[in-house]
């Protein structure tokens, strides 16, 4: 097992010269803000297990029930054909995370991602556990295969697979719900294959990401990490070195020497293998661990903390800090816009479906008497109880009669419907076509048809020149 | 192959071309990242062999074609599972399972112009549909018959096409419906062309 060098900044400390993977073995921070990320880390695993459990209207807070196809998201339904809605949902996300982003930097990868979530504050939590701190690691990855090592190394993976098999089990109820979920976990593996592999699958990429790939994953696969130099500007705040106060480094007592004693702990603690001192990097995914090791220094040698701190690079260039800049205002409104636009879109989300087309065949019935369209009318219930629908239509001028919609028609829960409509309309007083509203009226609410029918005819002969 | 060495701690061999003053490291791939390259290669090899050389996979077309088979056959099967001839749809006409269901199928789509007694016209001039009680059929008065006019429909008088609509199932039990409102093998004559 190969040890990092020293960081530096034309290459990834994780990646050898031969392209081996150089595994890291990061101290532990203690400080504020550590146990500040870990409160909030275990306050979001806590909600990432407890969503299916909470009930909202009938369903858990989140239920992507894909069999029925029937997306439930804190009391609101969404059928299939709402899915358009994802746009706004995920350009919300999107614009979101520009806005957070260009105010504090990439707060998101160091306080809320999953990875550094179950990374920090789960798995690296276990290998402490049953392997010591970074200097018994290094140490027990050095040493040649014994039963001990043998122990601990089992105890460990042990432990990651246990907890990737939770982790799987979990993100499977958000799609099949608990009780499914349980009922098909009492159940041998060829009963649910579909579900076995999926959670099999799941708990393998978990282990294999969590226990093996790690920062890889940030520093190489993840797109957010590529998109900070575009997101941030020198008003973000980032997590930095103040290299006017810190150098020249040396030793304590040492004259003409900055603050940074060059001890290397902000090194050592860095869980992607990066040296801070060097500069907002790509690697850095704002975990704060250089932050709360450097004050530790500082404090033990009377020192003023914030060495390593939150701050812009303005700040740390000694200009001023500034909060509003023109792309806050650009990604806000753009944020607002896409709000504005789903709010729109979901507020125009009907509970029921109702159209109706113009039945195959000719467009219109001519005798000697009557003029005469059919239609096909179709209703979709999209929600878990039966419609009793009354129709009714407007825009009828005189002499037309309507047949097929009078008696009142029930809908079953998730059920579709159809019937003819036939629209009749005396010769006589045919004077060209015109268009009908449909609309269903369920007791609570009514339901236009997404567009009127065009009643059609033969045009109406001239009386003279 | 020769493989660019890099001696630790020293500078990384920078690529000799340059563009806008903008120069290219020369460092080696992660050998991970190296693992899903060749892992797709050999992925492609297989199923290249799979769908081009053993030609055991369906290719899209095949896939659809495949469904549309499927789809057919069971079409098929719900049609011969009702028996569409004369006797098969008189014997439906008298079992009271069917009728009911079908009488359900005739509810829900001929009442605007058949009404819901059958008797159409002879029952109000206003109506649009003939009366299916009587004896004489403007389209021919076997079952069969009247099973083809509903499911091809009379496109020229307004009668719809009901074969997309409803199916072969659903057909058969509207029809067995309509007879059950006549004795069985009661003669029905089709009317001469008006």
């Amino acid at each position: 097992m190969s040890v990092a060098p020293p960081p530096r900044r034309d290459s990834v400390t994780t990646i050898g010269e031969d392209g081996s993977r150089r595994f890291l073995f990061p101290a532990d921070s203690r400080g504020p803000l550590t146990r500040a990320r870990r409160a909030s880390a275990l306050g979001l695993i806590a909600l990432y297990a407890a969503l299916p459990w909470i009930r909202v209207g009938g369903y858990p807070a989140v239920f992507l029930d894909v069999a029925r196809r029937r997306f439930h998201l804190f009391g609101l339904t969404l059928a299939a054909q709402d899915l358009w809605l994802m746009f706004f949902l995920i350009t919300g996300l999107g614009f979101s995370l520009f806005v957070v982003t260009a105010l504090f930097g990439r707060i998101w990868c160091g306080w809320a991602c999953p990875q550094t979530v179950f990374l920090d504050h789960v798995y690296r939590r276990f290998e402490r556990w049953f392997e010591g701190d970074a200097l018994a690691r290094r140490r027990l990855a050095d040493a040649p295969w014994g039963p001990e090592k043998a122990a601990r190394a089992l105890a460990k993976h042990g432990a990651y697979l246990l907890v990737s098999l939770g982790v799987a089990h979990v993100f499977l109820a958000y799609f099949v719900s608990l009780p499914e979920l349980w009922a098909m976990m009492r159940t041998g593996p060829a009963a649910h294959p579909g579900a076995f592999l999926f959670v099999g699958l799941a708990t393998g990429l978990a282990y294999f990401n969590f226990a093996w790939f790690r920062e890889q994953l940030c520093i190489i696969i993840c797109p957010y990490g590529r998109m900070q130099s575009v997101l941030t500007d020198e008003h973000t705040l980032v997590v930095g070195y103040d290299a006017a106060r810190g150098e020249p480094r040396g030793p304590a007592g040492q004259p003409g020497v900055g603050d940074c004693l060059a001890c290397e702990r902000c090194v050592r603690v860095c869980p992607t293998g990066i040296d801070i001192r060097q500069g907002l990097q790509l690697e850095c995914i704002g975990c704060t661990a250089c932050i709360d090791a450097c004050n530790e220094v500082m404090r033990r040698v009377g020192r003023p903390e914030g060495l390593v701190r939150y701050d812009s690079q303005a700040g740390f260039a000694g200009r001023g800090r500034r909060w509003w800049r023109p792309r806050l205002g650009m990604y806000g409104l753009l944020l607002a816009l896409g709000a504005a636009a789903a709010l729109w879109a979901a507020a125009g989300i009907h509970p029921l479906l109702l159209s109706a087309t113009r039945m195959v065949g000719a467009p219109y019935y001519v005798d000697e008497n009557f003029v005469r369209d059919q239609f096909l009318i179709r209703v979709v219930n999209k929600q878990d109880h039966p419609v009793r629908l009354q129709l009714s239509l407007s825009g009828l001028p005189p002499g037309a009669a309507a047949r097929g919609c009078e008696a009142p028609l029930t809908v079953a829960p998730m059920g579709e419907e159809v019937r003819p409509l036939i629209l009749e309309q005396a010769r006589a007083a045919f004077r060209g076509s015109f268009a009908v509203r449909l609309r269903a009226d369920d007791g609570r609410a009514v339901t236009e048809a997404d567009r009127p029918l065009e009643f059609l005819g033969p045009l109406p002969a001239r009386d003279g020149p | 192959m020769t493989k660019p060495t890099i001696p630790p701690n020293a500078e990384p061999h920078l690529r000799p071309h340059r563009f806008d003053g903008i120069q290219e490291f020369d460092q080696r791939l992660p050998n991970w990242w190296l693992f899903t390259l060749y892992g797709a290669i050999i992925f492609w090899i297989g199923s290249w062999s799979y769908y081009q050389w053993f030609r055991e996979g369906k290719d899209g077309p095949q896939q659809v074609q495949a469904a549309l088979t499927q789809i057919e056959a069971t079409k098929l099967a719900a049609t011969a599972a009702a028996r569409i001839d004369d006797a098969g749809l008189w014997a439906m006409s008298r079992n009271p399972v069917i009728v009911e269901q079908g009488r359900q199928v005739f509810e829900a789509n001929c009442i605007p112009c058949h009404l819901s007694s059958l008797r159409g016209k002879s029952e109000s001039p206003a109506a649009i549909g003939p009366d299916l009680t009587d004896r004489t059929w403007i389209h021919g008065g076997r079952p069969t018959d009247a099973y083809r006019t509903v499911t091809q429909g009379v496109p020229e008088k307004g009668m719809p096409t009901w074969g997309p609509i409803l199916g072969a199932r659903r057909i058969s039990q509207a029809v067995a419906y309509v007879y059950s409102h006549h004795q069985e093998g009661e003669p029905i004559q089709a009317a001469p062309p008006p």
